[in-house]
């Protein structure tokens, strides 16, 4: 007996599968065959859920770590202009978990008015929410603290998905499940990290790639008179080539978006419909292979909002058969975000002088047009 | 980021559970080698730890080592004259803020622009 379990832990003189008849030999044999096909066929599954687990929990690690990192920093934007003696951890922390339920568009009448009544009241609570919690802030402090606090609540909101389907795998023990999230994670660590980085451009209120549409257009406007035509928005008049230019942009230097769609319509209703073009000027965001600050032009009403502010500028350039031109700048989601690169800001020239172009191209002398700059106006004033 | 490897890791892995088959290959078919089996199985199965190890472990000294430094650049203009002056960025600066006269004339002088320049290489 005593010998057989030597013979058996070492095969003296057997090869690895050695072929005899001796007793220990041949259930040597078959426990190999036994662990390669339990291996090859029972734990197969297993091992893989155990790689991508590993994955989307390294993932999940990070996400938290840039989840919380970002609470802090908004905590800390939000001290700086809080009365003493509030609990701001307690009210910030609730409130990056505010949600918006999108409207019912299985009836689509109506669903932009709908839609905008929603983003609007999504807007007053933010603004309500800074004023109670800072209210020392100026008002671009505040529009600036609203966006750190947007860009924690997105960190925390894809924090909480990916959390949730590893739990749910975890409790499953569906391959799926994992399969899924674990290809899907270059791009949303991607999209997390570009948040992260933008919440820190948004605390030093530096302008951000998005901002290249009130760029150009406070270049256009810089120490000429403006007014203030819709929420958010200024506007001034300027002579490009004998034509009469109303440039728009939102009010700097907070970071603010206005409401540029409701701006061009206003514009344009009250002269009557007399503005021969419409340009718009905003950030596109660019294919991989494309460079950044590349200038393209197009048609079409050029501004990523959720719909209101677009369709109100597409509805009354129809009604009046308004050419809308478009000119944009590619960048990357990250780009956009972040504190605006050299070249972004060396394409702004490269817009002007193309809208001038093309005002002196397709316009006549004594034309209206109006230019708008679309985008995010952090850290750029007018 | 989570799942890039680094390409030297993974091909030491590879070949070091090469290089595991064939000892095990050579232990099975040449005779002469047979009285070595043992040695040759334990130094087999050491190569496939080694190599376990490394695939595991090299996956994970590849977690975004560049940290996006950025290098932000005031650019201050005037309205009088051409003067350009180019200082770091500082919290309150923003673009088309009037700071003050100019060194150089009696004009105003403001903020031209604000950029970054990335110091992480593609
Ligand atoms: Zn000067």
């Amino acid at each position: 007996m005593n010998i057989v379990v030597v013979k058996m832990a070492i095969p003296v003189g057997q090869g690895l599968f050695p072929i005899g008849d001796d007793l220990s030999s041949i259930i040597l044999n078959i426990l190999w065959v036994v662990f390669f096909f339990s291996m090859i066929l029972l734990f197969n599954q297993r091992l893989q859920i155990w790689t991508y687990q590993r994955n989307v929990e390294k993932a999940t690690v990070k996400l938290q770590m840039l989840a919380d990192k970002s609470r802090e920093e908004a905590l800390k934007s939000v001290q700086k202009y809080a009365q003493e003696n509030t609990d701001v951890r307690s009210q910030v922390t609730a409130f990056l978990d505010f949600f918006t339920i999108e409207p019912v568009d299985r009836d689509p009448f109506g669903v932009l008015n709908r839609l905008e009544h929603l983003l609007d009241n999504r807007r007053d609570r933010f603004k309500a929410f800074v004023a109670q919690i800072a209210p020392k802030a100026g008002k671009a402090e505040a529009a600036n603290t609203e966006d750190i606090l947007e860009a924690a609540m997105a960190l925390n909101f894809i924090f909480k998905v990916v959390r949730h389907f590893l739990i749910l795998g975890k409790k499953t023990k569906s391959l799926m499940i994992f399969v899924q999230l674990d290809m899907q994670l270059p791009l949303i660590m991607k999209m997390a990290e570009a948040y992260f980085n933008a919440q820190k451009t948004f605390s030093a209120g530096k302008p951000i790639g998005d901002g290249l549409g009130p760029l150009v257009a406070s270049k256009l406007m810089y120490g000429l008179p403006k007014r203030v035509i819709a929420e958010d928005i200024v506007c001034s008049e300027t002579n490009i080539s004998n034509r009469k230019a109303y440039v728009l942009k939102a009010e700097g230097p907070g970071g603010l978006l206005g409401k540029p769609g409701e701006a061009v319509k206003r514009l344009v209703e009250e002269m009557g419909g007399k503005v021969a073009r419409i340009f718009m000027v905003d950030a596109s965001s660019k294919l991989e292979g494309e460079n950044t600050g590349e200038v393209v032009e197009g048609v079409g009403a050029a501004i990523g909002d959720p719909g209101p502010e677009k369709y109100k500028i597409e509805e009354v350039a129809t009604k009046y058969k308004i050419p809308l031109d478009a000119i944009v700048c590619k960048m990357d989601l990250e780009e956009a975000l972040t504190t605006m690169k050299k070249e972004i800001v060396e394409a702004s020239d490269v817009i002007i002088e193309k809208i001038k172009k093309a005002i002196a191209e397709r316009t006549k002398e004594g034309d209206v047009v109006i230019i708008a700059g679309i985008g995010n106006t952090i850290g750029i004033g007018q | 980021m989570q799942r890039e490897r680094q390409p030297k890791f993974a091909m030491i892995s590879i070949l070091l559970t090469v290089g595991a088959f064939i000892l095990f290959v050579l232990a099975t078919i040449v005779d002469s080698l047979s009285d070595y089996s043992n040695v040759l199985m334990v130094a087999g199965l050491a190569l496939l730890a080694a190599s376990w190890g490394i695939y595991f472990i090299g996956g994970r000294s590849l977690q975004r080592a560049e940290v996006a430094t950025e290098n932000v650049i005031t650019v201050i203009g005037c309205k009088g004259c051409d003067i350009r002056e180019e200082r770091p960025f500082s919290e309150g600066d923003y673009v088309f803020k009037e700071i003050g006269p100019c060194k150089k004339c009696s004009g105003t002088s403001y903020i031209r622009a604000i950029y970054a320049i990335s110091i992480k290489k593609d």
